[in-house]
């Protein structure tokens, strides 16, 4: 057949109509728009069946409630609970990329000596021949758990010594500790219950004892409130986020909390504000006013109103006698909206052992810490998740991550009423990963298995008849129906806690006001957070916006 | 569904922690920050700034406000520039939505934003070895040379509107269907829901006497709505975040 010159026109027009008319080039165009987002090189997540689990966040010794979105096997998204009764649903901003740690390029995947690569019986040899040799320490970061009573047994049964290193949310209780003869781990701040809360600098709207405790509280009582339930009034030298949205800030001069903690006492005894007697402290209040840059009206008008507005308690961010000492006058320790007795339930105790210079070895549990550096010439066992770089110790061992590990979390340290809760491992660690429990097993078969442990913790709560756990619908222990039951339910998420403590059983004795200076060190925002590093999205606060003062990078 | 997805945010009770910040990423599956990566270069779908009163010393005063996309109802400036027609107003949900496939990076539509709350990916999204093991896996990642913005956690509208329909429901139960950011506020600070919907406790908070729209004299009736009792704080509200001298980024 001939093809005219007609025809190839007409035939191209009739191509180039079809073309326009058919989905085919637009299909093309939608299909080159999907492959050039799709490029080998560009991540994909994993796809695979989705279920939610609830547990407690083990990061810090919060232990916030935590619902874990996995795909595939794997976390994919952390958000809160809100049946915690601590938290209500409320968690710190790091833990909403707290499934990313476990991939952080710094985890600690072999054990390494002194900076080589080594392996875990290189480990062991060396551990089980400073035991041999002499008296060991192991250092525990977080009292109270399972793991604490495997240590505890370990220390006594190897006449070692068994260490606990408290935060500074634990230190700044020390002084009624000492003053009332009350372990530091029975106390706690009843803030539900507070008028007016003073806080001497403690960061208590950015990450102070549990997150989300106070913040909730104080968005429901106090936030935009001109005259508010709950009145805090933060003491800092800089406005700070917590001062930013005080209902009161008060500026003083670096370094002068314990002037003018004298200044109010002085204000309090002077114009018989309060009816507690207590020792009149040696500063007069025109000193009060040179130290802190506060006129004397001005110190005088801030007790007044701190006395007005009572229940009052005051915070410290570490310990600071000379500052806690207000919270004796004003009649807060052992009162409802103070300082309160919350039971003595697994108190920490301590195996003193031998002098520091004598140890063979110090092991140190991956809640230690990362910048805590013992005074020792012993050889340092480490046990740490993630490497915070620049690490003194000897040994670097890698321990369990996020969700890797089974544990229990006793109260935290600033709560009012005793909780209990256990987290079980949601991920399975690979075979170069090791607890110092299971290392400590290899060595001493007859310590006691964490899996018992928390069995029998969970009897005894059973058998106290004390308390609610809060699941999916609070339950009260006492309609329990067995210890395996409630053991469940905290296995699943749940959260046991106490009834509230009564008050007025907290004799405090104070014979001179305390001149101590305070010993505490400067918090930047991610101190609080106990593995040394954080979860790479955590950028975006302080590299991708300026929202936050990029952490003070931690070593040890 | 005939719905006008919105929030309230209550500056009062914002302490600029960064939970939304950081729990928006994750569920938007946005890469960690480059090396180089700045505030101005850098993805933050939701950004909390700070801004003050302009004192000093103990008079100073500071606020957060979290700023995203507005999701603008009329005139919506990213729309109109767009030559790709890849950044659509959905008709039922009033969801101002972002396409990456259509997107081919010219920018104009960042330019565009009166709210500076549009974002380009300068660089290919990467994750430390491993590490796209956690990424949702309900969200598709960007990759570089495309604009990206808050979407209100779409994947999440369609979890929600994947279980009505499974369970022979036409609308969606409105506590299925909560953006990351609304979550994971500490203080309860962020309100979320249907503007359209009287009965909405939205609906009554964004009608208060306290609550303001940013820049809302030029027209685009922003969904995001504001609320504060201080009036230093209103005061803000028609002042542009990034042209005020006392606006900071944050």
């Amino acid at each position: 057949m001939k093809v005219s010159r007609r025809d190839l026109l007409l035939g191209s027009a009739g191509v180039a109509a079809g073309l326009v008319f058919t989905p085919v080039p637009w299909k093309l165009l939608g299909d080159a728009s999907i492959w050039t987002q799709n490029w080998p090189w560009i991540p994909q997540p994993a796809h695979g069946p989705i279920e939610t689990k609830q547990s407690v966040c083990t990061l810090c010794a919060a232990g916030c409630g935590i619902r874990v979105r996995m795909a595939a096997g794997w976390p994919v998204g952390v958000s809160g609970v809100s049946t915690h009764p601590l938290t209500k649903g409320a968690l710190c901003p790091l833990a909403f990329a707290a499934q990313q740690l476990n991939w952080h390029p710094q985890r600690l995947r072999e054990v390494r000596h002194r900076g080589r690569a080594a392996s875990w019986a290189d480990a062991k040899a060396a551990f089980e021949k400073a035991c041999s040799e002499g008296p060991v320490a192991i250092v525990d970061g977080r009292p109270g758990r399972a793991a604490s009573s495997v240590f505890e047994a370990f220390a006594a049964k190897h006449t070692g010594s068994y260490q606990v290193v408290l935060g500074p949310e634990n230190r700044a209780l020390l002084p009624y500790a000492e003053w009332s003869g009350v372990p530091v781990c029975a106390l706690g701040y009843d803030l539900e219950n507070a008028r007016t809360v003073v806080s001497f600098g403690a960061s208590l709207l950015d990450g102070w004892g549990t997150p989300g405790r106070f913040t909730r509280l104080w968005s429901k009582r106090a936030a935009g409130q001109m005259d508010p339930p709950l009145r805090l009034i933060q003491i800092e030298p800089s406005l700070s986020r917590t001062a930013a949205r005080a209902w009161r800030w008060v500026p003083v001069k670096e370094g002068s909390e314990a002037a003018l903690a004298a200044g109010l006492a002085r204000v309090l005894i002077e114009e018989r504000l309060t009816s507690t007697k207590g020792p009149v402290p040696p500063m007069t209040l025109a000193e009060a006013s040179t130290q802190t840059g506060l006129s004397i009206e001005e110190i005088r008008d801030l007790a007044r109103t701190i006395a007005a507005n009572r229940p009052a308690v005051v915070i410290t961010p570490d310990a600071n006698p000379a500052v806690a000492a207000l919270n004796v006058l004003l009649g807060a320790v052992g009162a409802s909206g103070g300082i309160v007795l919350r039971g003595k339930r697994r108190a920490a105790s301590t195996i003193p052992g031998p002098a520091n210079n004598s140890l063979r070895a110090v092991l140190i549990d991956a809640t230690v810490p990362w910048e805590y550096v013992p005074q020792s010439d012993a050889e340092v066992f480490r046990f740490a998740a993630w490497d915070g770089g620049n690490s003194k110790a000897d040994w670097l061992l890698p321990a369990p991550g996020f969700l890797e590990e089974l544990t229990d979390l006793p109260t935290e340290p600033t709560s009012a009423v005793e909780t209990y809760a256990i987290a079980v491992n949601l991920l399975t660690p690979g075979a170069e990963i090791k607890s110092a429990t299971q290392f400590l097993a290899q060595i001493d078969g007859s310590l006691p298995e964490i899996e018992k442990v928390i069995h029998a913790r969970c009897e005894e709560l059973f058998k106290s008849r004390a308390g609610t756990v809060f699941a999916a619908k609070a339950v009260a222990v006492a309609q329990s129906e067995s210890a395996q039951k409630l053991e469940e339910q905290l296995r699943g998420g749940g959260v046991w806690m106490n009834d509230a403590p009564r008050s007025g059983s907290l004799p405090c004795t104070l014979k001179q006001w305390p001149t101590d200076a305070a010993k505490s060190r400067a918090l930047d925002w991610a101190s609080l957070w106990a593995p040394a590093v954080l979860p790479p999205l955590a950028g975006k606060l302080y590299q991708e916006s300026n929202l936050r003062e990029a952490p003070a990078r931690r070593s040890a | 569904m005939n719905a006008r997805y919105g929030m309230v945010i209550d500056l009062d009770r914002c302490t600029g922690c960064g939970a939304c910040m950081i729990a928006c990423a994750a569920e938007n599956n946005v890469p960690p920050a480059q090396p180089r990566a700045t505030y101005r270069t850098g993805v933050t779908p939701m950004l909390v700034r700070k801004a003050t009163n302009g004192q000093e010393g103990a008079l100073r005063r500071e606020v957060f406000v979290p700023i995203t996309c507005m999701q603008c109802e009329e005139e919506t400036p990213c729309v109109s520039v767009c030559p790709q027609q890849a950044v659509e107003v959905d008709k039922a949900t009033g969801i101002v939505m972002q396409i990456p496939q259509r997107c081919l990076g010219c920018r104009y539509c960042m330019t565009a934003c009166p709210y500076h709350a549009r974002y380009f990916n300068w660089w290919d999204p990467q994750w430390p070895a491993g590490m796209e093991n956690s990424l949702n896996p309900g969200v598709a990642v960007r990759m570089r040379g495309v604009v990206e913005k808050c979407n209100l956690c779409h994947a999440r509208l369609h979890s929600a509107m994947a279980k009505a329909a499974a369970e022979g429901k036409r609308e969606i139960d409105p506590a299925d269907y909560v953006p990351a950011c609304v979550e994971a506020c500490p203080t309860g600070a962020i309100l979320f829901g249907n503007l359209a919907d009287e009965k909405d406790p939205v609906y009554a908070a964004a009608h208060s006497a306290d609550s303001f729209r940013l820049l809302a004299r030029i027209g685009t009736e922003p969904k995001i709505h504001y609320k504060s009792t201080q009036a230093w704080i209103r005061a803000l509200a028609e002042r542009s975040t990034e042209h005020s001298g006392e606006a900071q980024h944050g």
